[in-house]
C-alpha cells in the first residue's frame, strides 16, 4: 500500500465507527473526487471471474447493519462490491457509513464501485437527518457541504460484463439507450426532473407504460417499457435499490429486473430483511438474505429516542 | 463504564408521555401546513422549540385528522337531522382541540356536551394551559361560567366539561359519579351520543376496554332510562395500531417497550377483518374499520393529496404504506330498541370513498 494513500484512509479506524477529524474528512473528499471525475456516468465494471462480486441496495446509516452486509459478502477488496446509493439518510450513521465507503473506494478504487441515489442530494439530506447528523458531529456543515460536493461526482449508474445494468432508481421516458446516458453532464446537484433526476427516482410497478410517480419526482414504468429497454441496450437484468422490499429483493417482469434493499430492519422499524446480490462469472444471481445487526448499545445510540410512531 | 440511559418515564408515567407525542405530531403537521388549527400551540408548553417532525409522521396525523374530522362531522351532522343536540365523551383526550374547533365552526349550536377525561396530571396541566390562554377561555363562555372544580384536576363551562378519571378502574367507581349519578347527571342517555377513543383502549387491557364499552353500552339501553325519555343513539370511534404479530409490529412492540410503553390492548385485534368485534361484541348494529393506509388512497381527495405533496418530498412510499396499514379507525353504531323512530340515517354514518386507486 502506497504511503501517501494512508493519509487519506482511516479504513482501520472508520470500521470501528469511529469519527475521522474534520481535516481528514476534508482530504478523503478532495482524494476521492480526483478519483470520481475520473469515472463515467455509466461505470464499466468488468471484474476478473475469480472475485466475487456483490451488488448492494440502500444503506441509509445503519452503520452496524452494513457490517453485517460485509460478514455476509465477504471483506474488500477480496470482494468487488457495488453500492446503489442512498448511503445516507434516515440511520443514526450517515457520516461513518458513507466516510466508510469512501474510503475504500479511494483505497481500492478498482474493487468499490458508488453510484448516486436520491438522498445523495443537498435538498434530500437536510430533511432527512444528514446534514444535523454532520452538525451534530462536527458542529458546523463543513463536513455536510464536502460530502455533497462528492454526491455530484458520483455515477449515476453502471454496467457488469455489458449485461446487468445497475441505477438507482430506474429508467426515464427521456433515455431510450443507456448511451444517452452518457452525454449527461452529471457533476450536480439533482434536478427536480430529467433523464438525470429519473435515474435516482423512478421506480418499476404493474402499469403498461409509464406513469405518474406517488414521490413527486422521477415516474413509474411498466414491464414493456423493461422488456423494450433490455432488448435495446443487449442487457439481461436490470439491478436496482430504491423500494424497501421486506424479504430483501423483489424481482418483477419476468426477472427483467430486480430491486435490491440492504438496509435490514429499516429505520429501526420497519422489521424487514435485507439481501445483497452475488453474480458468479456467467451472472448467475444468488441473493443473500440477512438480518440486522444484534440490538444492543451498538445499533442505536443510548441518548436517540426509538422510532417514531403515533401514539 | 456504560453511558448514561435516556431517563424514560415509567408506568403511568410512560403513557401519559404519550400524549406529548401526539400533541407534538399535531403541532408539527399544523407548521408544516397540512392541518389548520389555532389551538394547538397554547397546549404545548413552548411550542416554538419544539422541532418538526419526519413527513411520515406529519402525512399520518393529517390522515389520521381528517378521517376523524369527517367522522365526527358526520355525526354532529346526523343528530342535526334527528333534531337533537349530541353530546361527545372524548376519552384519553389529553391535548386534543377538537372542541374549539367545534365550538368555532359551523356546527357549534349542534353540540350540547363536550366531556374529556383523562388521567388527573394530564387534565391538570390542560385546566391550566386553558386558564393562561385567551384564545382557548373565550372559546368556553364567559368568564363567571368557567370554574375550575376537585382541586384544580376538573373544569367546568356551560358546554364543555374536563374531568379527571383512570379509565382502567371499574366504570361505576370511576365514571358513574362523574357523568351519570344524581338528579341532573351531565351525561343524558336521551340525547345522540359519540364516544372518541384516539390511541387510548391499545393501552388498557381488553377487558378493562370491554368493561368501558359495556357501561356506556347499558346507559344507553331502556333499562336505566327514565320512562319519560328513551335512550338515543350511542357510536363510537376507536382510533389505534392493530395487527401487531407481524415483523413490523413485532418491531413496534420493542420499540415501545424501550420507552416503558405496552400495548395489550391490540391483542384481540391481529387482523383487519377482526376490527368490527370491538363492537359487534357488545351487540352494537353498525361496525366498520379503515386502515390509515386506505383511508390515505381512497377516502382524501386528489386535489387534497395532491396539495399534501407539495409540503414535502416524501421519499418513501413503502414505508409510509407500511406503516400506515398497522393503523386504523374503527367505528360503531349501537342503535337504540325503538329504531324504527329515528329520522337520521345513523346506519349510513361512514367516511366517503373520494377516488379509486
Amino acid at each position: 500500500m502506497p504511503s501517501d494513500l494512508d493519509k487519506f484512509v482511516q479504513i482501520e479506524q472508520l470500521l470501528r465507527c469511529e469519527p475521522i477529524s474534520e481535516e481528514q474528512v476534508k482530504r478523503l473528499c478532495i482524494k476521492a473526487r480526483e478519483i470520481l471525475i475520473e469515472e463515467a456516468n455509466v461505470q464499466v465494471v468488468d471484474s476478473p471471474v475469480t472475485v466475487r462480486r456483490e451488488i448492494c441496495g440502500d444503506i441509509h446509516g445503519q452503520f452496524w447493519d452494513m457490517m453485517e452486509l460485509f460478514k455476509v459478502g465477504g471483506p474488500c477488496p477480496e470482494t468487488n462490491y457495488l453500492f446503489m446509493g442512498d448511503f445516507v439518510d434516515r440511520g443514526f450513521y450517515s457520516v461513518e457509513t458513507f466516510l466508510l465507503l469512501l474510503a475504500l473506494k479511494v483505497r481500492y478504487p478498482e474493487r468499490m464501485t458508488l453510484i448516486r441515489g436520491n438522498h445523495e442530494s443537498r435538498q434530500i439530506t437536510q430533511v432527512y437527518g444528514f446534514y444535523d447528523e454532520c452538525q451534530r458531529k462536527y458542529g458546523s456543515s463543513n463536513v455536510w457541504r464536502w460530502c455533497c460536493e462528492v454526491f455530484d461526482y458520483l455515477a449515476l449508474g453502471a454496467i457488469i460484463d455489458g449485461r446487468v445494468f445497475c441505477v438507482h432508481g430506474g429508467l426515464s421516458p427521456s433515455l431510450q439507450g443507456i448511451d444517452q446516458i452518457r452525454t449527461i453532464d452529471r457533476k450536480q446537484e439533482v434536478p427536480h426532473d430529467g433523464a438525470m433526476c429519473d435515474l435516482l427516482w423512478s421506480d418499476p410497478d404493474d402499469i403498461v407504460g409509464w406513469g405518474l410517480s406517488p414521490r413527486g419526482a422521477g415516474y413509474l414504468f411498466g414491464g414493456d417499457i423493461v422488456k423494450m429497454f433490455a432488448h435495446r441496450n443487449g442487457i439481461d437484468l436490470i439491478a436496482r435499490a430504491h423500494q424497501l422490499a421486506m424479504e430483501g429483493y423483489k424481482l418483477m417482469f419476468d426477472k427483467t429486473i430486480v430491486t435490491v434493499w440492504s438496509a435490514p430492519n429499516y429505520c429501526y422499524r420497519c422489521g424487514n430483511v435485507a439481501s445483497i446480490l452475488e453474480l458468479d462469472e456467467h451472472l448467475a444471481q444468488e441473493y443473500k438474505v440477512f438480518s440486522h445487526a444484534p440490538s444492543d448499545v451498538r445499533s442505536i445510540p443510548a441518548k436517540r429516542p426509538p422510532a417514531d410512531y403515533f401514539l | 463504564m456504560f453511558p448514561p440511559r435516556p431517563r424514560v418515564p415509567e408506568g403511568d408515567a410512560a403513557i401519559r408521555a404519550t400524549d406529548n407525542d401526539a400533541a407534538l405530531a399535531r403541532l408539527s403537521a399544523v407548521r408544516r401546513g397540512y392541518l389548520t388549527d389555532p389551538f394547538i400551540t397554547p397546549l404545548v408548553p413552548r411550542a416554538h422549540l419544539e422541532p418538526s417532525r419526519p413527513p411520515l409522521i406529519n402525512i399520518g396525523t393529517y390522515v389520521r385528522s381528517e378521517a376523524l374530522d369527517e367522522l365526527v362531522n358526520g355525526w354532529l351532522a346526523l343528530s342535526a337531522q334527528e333534531g337533537a343536540k349530541c353530546q361527545i365523551v372524548s376519552m384519553g383526550a389529553g391535548s386534543d382541540t377538537r372542541f374549539w374547533r367545534i365550538a368555532t365552526g359551523p356546527s357549534r349550536d349542534n353540540l350540547a356536551r363536550y366531556i374529556e377525561i383523562d388521567f388527573p396530571e394530564i387534565t391538570t396541566k390542560k385546566a391550566m394551559a386553558i386558564r393562561k390562554s385567551k384564545d382557548l377561555s373565550a372559546v368556553l363562555g364567559k368568564p363567571e361560567d368557567v370554574s375550575l372544580a376537585n382541586g384544580g384536576t376538573a373544569l367546568h363551562s356551560p358546554v364543555y366539561h374536563l374531568l379527571a378519571a383512570d379509565l382502567r378502574l371499574p366504570p361505576a367507581e370511576s365514571l358513574a359519579p362523574l357523568l351519570t349519578t344524581g338528579p341532573e347527571p351531565l351525561l343524558s342517555p336521551s340525547l345522540p351520543t359519540l364516544l372518541l377513543f384516539e390511541c387510548v383502549l391499545v393501552y388498557m387491557s381488553p377487558a378493562a376496554s370491554g368493561s368501558l364499552l359495556q357501561w356506556f353500552t347499558d346507559y344507553f339501553s331502556s333499562q336505566s332510562s327514565s320512562p319519560t325519555s328513551s335512550p338515543s343513539v350511542l357510536g363510537c370511534i376507536v382510533y389505534e395500531m392493530f395487527a401487531l404479530g407481524d415483523q413490523f409490529g413485532k418491531v413496534m412492540v420493542n420499540n415501545l417497550k424501550a420507552r416503558n410503553v405496552s400495548l395489550p390492548g391490540a391483542e384481540p385485534y391481529p387482523t383487519f377483518e377482526s376490527l368490527p368485534n370491538r363492537f359487534l361484541k357488545h351487540g352494537w348494529e353498525v361496525a366498520k374499520a379503515l386502515t390509515l393506509k386506505d383511508i390515505r388512497r381512497e377516502y382524501i381527495s386528489q386535489a387534497e393529496l395532491e396539495r399534501i405533496s407539495q409540503l414535502e418530498m416524501l421519499d418513501e412510499i413503502e414505508e409510509l404504506e407500511l406503516v400506515l396499514a398497522h393503523y386504523a379507525i374503527t367505528w360503531g353504531v349501537k342503535l337504540p330498541s325503538n329504531a324504527d323512530g329515528l329520522k337520521a340515517q345513523w346506519r349510513e354514518w361512514s367516511i366517503k370513498r373520494k377516488a379509486t386507486s
